[in-house]
């Protein structure tokens, strides 16, 4: 699939991670994965639990290593984590005695830069956020949503180039789910980034990305890069058009084509999945 | 009235709660009950203490009535409170000294993998020992002055410092920890901004008791080794036969306990708080 733009921000070459000292030994939870992506595009890595996407994030966000391959971005090998990076976890990871504004300065002071300067972007982003009333409160006395949104605020104040969003909104409900992902686009049009968005859910994917990579378990690899054609500002209602209704049948379809092949060949040799999917 | 609280279920109906609303009294005595309860039961026990031993006729040596022991108490107030202070300083200063070294220990521990096999199993093994039994040693060591007793002390209430920090940086939630890895914090930052702060709540706790140790602590080593303070003072007057000075001896121990410890809870509530 050619790529889109002409950078190439990110490369991911023949990259793996096998897991020795896990709960199982030597599960690969990776396996030779490549692509590459230019800069400021929004990506969404597609896939269901359990097939890798995550353990991709953190390689990429330098906060695992990779077992066999390399991970480029702006041109310099990934060794550790960067400053130019910013990483958005599952769970919101406010620290519970900081009111939500000191939470959003909280990588200004671990990076030792003038809290008063930021000061002002950080009360910015949380009254973007639509969270005005709530800077001196504690992560206690918000709803999840708001800790999610404390926690968006927090990745963006120091302005990092590159977003990596591991499943930020899984733990939330559907209705707040979909505020949070409009709430996102606003913000990404805003700061324009580049962003890698990992989740499970397809309408999520098609609704945020440029791009929707699919990944599927066993093998823990990319099976489908697919642009998505919506032009942004996207509205809201995106999802209840037909084009978004087909797009997304079309990547449940492949995503069970993939399983359905694995679990036949799984029922005929107990080995040797690997060299179908090859 | 009791029977009538007790029917009520915890969580209250709409209906029972507007009803409550209409009886403020009945709530209030409710939301008071946790002070008012435990001193009524205080209150009540003194009191068949004292019917009792007037009744029984028990001799003042062997047990004196809550009324003697209150006024023995004010006679001999300035002695008392003469003899309270080398037993707090010495509390206090084997607190300090028992945190400090806990939680030094427990930072060692955490850090270095080397120094947890090496440390932990033989920490936990020590306090198996009745470490009462060691007193006299800090004697042979240390002579009879104020050092050995503190050092007992702080030998014997150290331990729990150690183990809660040592659980409480363990215990710091991992995601918040990668955070800091994510953002490129040095180790000391970590520590600093998440670990430590983190395991306030569980050194807290294990200085709590150490604080409560300390006492206990610095009171055998008077029993056994001392010219002055409460521990010494208790086995003076019972030499004497002075009971009711033993209580009241006991009367202003626990004041001093309950102090230091409150001392240490509220500094606990201060920290968190900032």
């Amino acid at each position: 699939m050619p790529v889109a733009g002409h950078e190439r921000y990110i490369e991911v070459t023949e990259v793996s991670k096998v897991y020795r000292n896990g709960p199982v030994e030597g599960i690969e939870a990776v396996s030779s994965l490549s692509f590459t992506l230019p800069r400021g595009q929004f990506v969404a890595v597609l896939g269901p639990s359990g097939c890798g996407k995550s353990t991709l994030l953190m390689m990429l966000g330098g906060l695992e290593a990779v077992t066999d391959g390399q991970i480029v971005v702006g041109g310099e090998p990934m060794t550790g984590p960067r400053t130019s990076i910013g990483i958005m976890f599952q769970d919101p990871t406010l620290l519970p005695w900081k009111s939500a504004l000191d939470n959003v300065l909280f990588p200004i002071r671990v990076l030792k830069q003038p809290l008063d300067a930021y000061r002002s972007r950080a009360r910015l982003l949380l009254e973007r956020v639509g969270l005005d009333g709530f800077m001196h409160k504690k992560p206690h006395e918000l709803s999840g949503g708001m800790r999610q949104r404390v926690a968006i605020c927090r990745t963006l104040v120091y302005d990092p180039e590159l977003l990596l969003m591991d499943e930020p909104f899984s733990a939330l409900d559907a209705i707040t789910r979909d505020e949070m992902n409009e709430l996102l686009l606003d913000l990404w049009q805003q700061y324009t980034k580049t962003a890698l968005f990992v989740t499970h859910s397809i309408r999520e994917a098609v609704f945020l990305a440029d791009r929707v990579l699919v990944m599927t378990r066993r093998p823990a690899t990319i099976v489908e890069d697919l642009t998505i054609p919506f032009a942004r500002p996207r509205p809201a209602g995106l999802g209840e058009s037909r084009e978004f209704n087909e797009i997304c049948g079309h990547l449940r379809g492949r995503i069970e084509q993939v399983h359905r092949r694995w679990n036949e060949v799984r029922a005929e040799t107990r080995a040797g999945h690997t060299e179908l999917v090859g | 009235m009791t029977i009538e609280y007790s029917a009520v279920p915890r969580i209250a109906p709409p209906t029972a709660r507007l009803a409550g609303k209409g009886v403020p009294g009945g709530l209030r005595l409710r939301q008071l009950r946790p002070v008012i309860l435990p001193l009524a039961t205080a209150a009540l026990m003194l009191l068949v203490w004292q019917i009792t031993v007037g009744a029984l006729r028990i001799p003042t040596v062997i047990l004196p009535p809550p009324s003697e022991i209150g006024h023995e108490l004010w006679r001999a107030l300035p002695t008392l409170l003469y003899h309270a202070v080398p037993t707090t300083l010495d509390s206090l200063t084997a607190f300090f000294a028992a945190s400090g070294l806990g939680v030094g220990l427990a930072v060692a521990i955490t850090y270095s993998p080397f120094l947890r096999d090496m440390l932990y199993p033989n920490l936990v093994l020590f306090q198996l020992i009745p470490k009462v039994a060691l007193a006299p040693l800090f004697v042979v060591w240390l002579g009879i002055g104020s050092e050995s007793r503190v050092a007992f002390a702080a030998f014997v209430s150290f331990f729990p410092v150690v183990i809660s920090a040592a659980v409480g940086f363990a215990n710091a939630e991992t995601s918040a920890l990668r955070l800091c890895r994510s953002l490129t914090a040095s180790e000391w930052q970590s520590f600093a901004m998440v670990r430590f702060p983190f395991a306030l709540p569980a050194i807290f706790s294990g200085m709590k008791i150490a604080m409560t140790m300390a006492v206990i602590g610095v009171i055998i080593g008077e029993f056994i080794s001392a010219q002055a303070g409460l521990g010494f003072y208790i086995l003076y007057v019972s030499s004497r036969m002075e009971t009711a000075l033993i209580f009241a001896a006991l009367l202003v121990l626990c004041v001093i306990g309950m102090a230091l410890f409150g001392a240490v809870a509220l500094a606990e509530q201060l920290v968190r708080r900032s």
